[in-house]
């Protein structure tokens, strides 16, 4: 025990001398989390650009206009011809543009059936999308107020006239997140994957300096000859730093931003310090397998990063080629996003989410059939400089 | 601009040549940096086609409740499960199994039908439906919505007609009536809003610029390590030699990244069959823009490392921030002026823009005109920024070097 005190308070003046130990895992999550926070604050966004080519100019081409232009989701800007408003779509700058035919109000008097065509840029997900179903709703409720005004003229009631429109209401309804807000969507899993990233990529550098900077012996020195206890002591200090980090950001995002949870905060919490301990037994492995401090951190990094796509809260999991699905299962923030979606979006409990802390947990083994490889380049120090 | 002595530029192509060569040399015997450029810079976009390879997800399962379970409501169901992006996993008794199931992951929605559907149909009121969609992937709310909404409108028509037949209007006058606007749907570029093309066109430049930064850096890292500084390399320098150091390395990446960024651009899109609407030679003209501006910005930050390995600690989490900051998925419109702001600091923004814009939807070297122009400008920043870094390290290290004199050098 007193060893492990000593490479505690070893480690603790390492952290102090070196500032990067520091930046890279404090200052990075706290970056990340104001920067994602922030750039996804409106939740969804709003006032995207919706081009409009008005051949027409008629009170009921105004009027289309200008609804779309009140709706929130989009802001009109006006065109002249169809080639400014195309090449504007293409250059990224128009989500979607409209085209109103000549004719169109005097062709809708007369039950010609004018032609209404849209273009969607389709290039920029989120505002394509938006765009375009805010498009499609405009649209229909331009051919339910046309019908209106006929059954208007056919003294119908006005309450059946609604039946007649809209015969079938349709009521969405989005668990886990009401508001439809994709900034919600993305940092409850992106901030945790930033988490893993950090905490793969430090556990890497922490271990693997030891070797590169050939001062492995007198750790081992310092711990007694015992691997273990020098690695324990070492990750103490982490696993607190991480430990913190990691409830401050499920409090700062489920308490603070008040995020929609439908569990417990703290059944969060245990997640993420699940998520915590299965990243740094992947980082022990990974310089364990590695013994080479350059070598581990690109593995490390090229790791980490490919979380992010595999844990399949983007695209899931199912929608990936069969093959590679199976690979999703070797990233901690696959198991943390499936308890997520049992804790925060279902609330299911531990009868929901307790196959995923028996996969973080399994990860813990990850260290062990590497220890005897990391004990030899520590005690050996066959460091390549180069 | 000095014509003091005449073999000025010979001096200046020498010691620039010398340069050059070194650097490459120092890349090549680097296996790191090695790694990081060819193994990084083409296992991602590959890695990527892979994961993104089916881009749309289609007939996700839902679970259907059936209340009313009349002639209205069952063509419903037909309908929606006939819609590619849904399909009826089950029907159940009731909404309790139907959550069961969802909490279960089985399904990734419920569609449900109240017990008053077809008679309120039936009456001539309005029917309602509820869908519940899964938020875990904002795919399965999408798809979910889409469809039912599809399926909602398809249905509606069917009734109006009934309604209006029942009326005494038919034919050619209640379709008229019925649909008064004829809409014409345009859906360029990615029809099936597929997410491989939307995100690929993204990523393809951002490994470019990211994998050259890493490498660099780590290359730079590495050679301040050993106290030697990049900045003071060939000794039989003349002059101050900035313009000549950052152009003779820069030349060094140049030539990689060009053989780099062509499989990048213009094969891995042919490979896993990408749009590919531009000129090939347009894309090397935006790549050539790119690539230059991407060195002089990897000289300019890679000051910052001073040892080989932290490169990757302490940026590795810039590249999915970069990638949000191109706009490709959050729209540039909607990002918050502070952030559009920083975008502006990465080549990544401009390039995958113009890129998005030449490649994926077809425009021109004119329609990316401003792109190039704001590369141009960084262009010219970052190299000014990347020789002032050069000077103001090789007199540090002077002074260090200077300070240091008497002890014995230590590598």
């Amino acid at each position: 025990m007193r060893e492990i005190w000593k490479v505690i308070r070893r480690e603790v003046r390492i952290f102090r001398q070196r500032p990067v130990y520091i930046l890279a895992s404090v200052g990075v999550m706290i970056f990340n989390t104001v920067f994602y926070v922030t750039f996804m604050q409106d939740g969804l966004p709003h006032d995207l650009p919706v081009g409009i080519v008005d051949c027409d100019r008629s009170s009921t081409s105004r009027s289309f206009c200008q609804q779309l232009d009140a709706t929130q989701l989009s802001q009109v800007v006006y065109y002249d011809d169809l080639h400014r408003a195309r090449r504007d779509m293409q250059t990224g700058r128009l989500t979607a543009f409209i085209v109103i035919p000549e004719g169109f109000n005097d062709d809708i008097q007369a039950s010609r059936q004018p032609h209404i065509a849209y273009y969607v840029n389709s290039l920029y997900f989120v505002g394509g999308a938006l765009s375009y179903s805010s498009i499609l709703t405009m649209l229909n409720l331009t051919n339910g107020a046309v019908q209106r005004q006929f059954l208007r003229a056919r003294g119908v009631s006005e309450g059946e006239i609604l039946s007649r429109i809209q015969p079938i209401v349709l009521d969405a309804h989005q668990i886990g997140n009401t508001t439809t807000s994709y900034g919600v969507y993305l940092n409850s899993v992106l901030l945790p994957g930033v988490l893993e990233m950090i905490v793969i990529l430090i556990t890497v550098y922490a271990v693997g300096s030891e070797l590169k900077y050939g001062t492995s012996r007198h750790l081992m020195k310092t711990a007694g000859g015992s691997l273990v206890k020098a690695i324990t002591g070492k990750m103490a200090v982490y696993t607190l730093i991480f430990t913190v980090l990691g409830i401050s950001l499920e409090l700062f995002l489920y308490h603070w931003l008040h995020y929609p949870i439908k569990g417990s905060v703290w059944w969060m919490c245990l997640d993420i310090l699940l998520l915590v301990a299965a990243a740094q037994a992947a980082g022990l492995f990974i310089i364990g397998l590695f013994p080479n401090l350059r070598l581990a951190v690109s593995v490390g990094a090229i790791y980490s990063v490919l979380g992010f796509s595999l844990a399949g809260f983007t695209l899931p999991v199912e929608a990936m080629l069969p093959g590679l699905r199976g690979f999703s299962a070797i990233f901690p923030l696959r198991h943390y996003y499936l308890f997520y979606v049992q804790e925060a979006i279902f609330g299911s409990g531990f009868a929901g989410w307790w196959q995923e802390v028996v996969h973080l947990l399994l990860f813990l083994g990850l260290p062990l059939p590497v220890f005897r490889r990391l004990e030899d380049a520590y005690v050996n120090q066959r460091y390549e400089k180069d | 601009m000095k014509k003091t002595k005449i073999s000025y530029a010979g001096q200046w192509l020498r010691d620039w040549y010398g340069i050059f060569i070194h650097e490459l040399r120092l890349i090549f015997s680097d296996a790191g940096a090695m790694v990081v450029f060819f193994v990084g810079g083409l296992l991602y976009p590959v890695l990527y086609n892979l994961i993104y390879y089916n881009g749309s997800v289609d007939e996700i399962p839902v679970a259907v409740v059936d209340l009313s379970d009349g002639a209205c409501s069952r063509r419903f169901v037909q309908e929606f499960d006939a819609t590619r992006e849904c399909e009826v996993y089950c029907k159940c008794v009731s909404m309790a199994e139907a959550e069961q199931l969802l909490r279960e992951r089985k399904v990734h929605g419920i569609l449900y039908i109240p017990r008053d559907f077809d008679s309120c149909l039936a009456r001539m009121e309005q029917g309602h439906i509820s869908t519940y969609a899964d938020m875990s992937s904002f795919l399965y709310y999408k798809n979910l919505r889409t469809a039912s909404s599809l399926v909602m409108l398809d249905e509606v028509h069917q009734i109006q007609l009934e309604h209006y037949a029942e009326a005494g209007f038919d034919g050619q006058s209640a379709s008229t009536l019925v649909q008064p606007l004829v809409t014409e749907e345009n859906i360029p570029y990615n029809r099936p809003f597929s997410y491989t093309i939307f995100f690929i066109s993204a990523a393809l430049m951002l490994v470019i610029q990211q994998t050259m930064f890493y490498g660099s850096s780590m290359l730079a890292g590495t050679l301040r390590e050993r106290n030697h500084s990049f900045a003071s390399l060939p000794d039989r320098l003349q002059g101050l030699g900035m313009g000549r150091v950052v152009l003779g390395r820069g030349a060094a990446y140049l030539a990689i990244y060009l053989v780099i960024g062509t499989i990048v651009t213009l094969l891995i899109p042919y490979l896993f069959r990408l749009p590919q609407h531009a000129a090939w030679w347009e894309i090397l003209v935006l790549l050539g823009f790119f690539v230059v501006d991407c060195i002089f910005f990897s000289f300019t930050w890679g000051t910052l490392i001073t040892r080989r390995e932290t490169v990757f600690v302490l940026f590795l989490s810039v590249s999915p921030i970069c990638l949000f900051l191109t706009g490709f998925s959050w729209p540039e419109t909607a990002i918050p002026g502070l952030w559009r702001a920083v975008s502006y600091i990465f080549p990544s923004t401009f390039g995958c823009r113009a890129f998005i814009n030449l490649n994926t939807a077809g425009g021109t070297l004119q329609t990316i005109a401003p792109e190039i122009r704001a590369l141009t400008v960084q262009t010219v920043i970052y190299y000014f920024l990347a020789c002032a870094a050069v000077f103001a390290e090789n007199r540090l290290h002077k002074r260090l070097a200077h300070r240091r004199e008497p002890q014995p050098s230590e590598s």
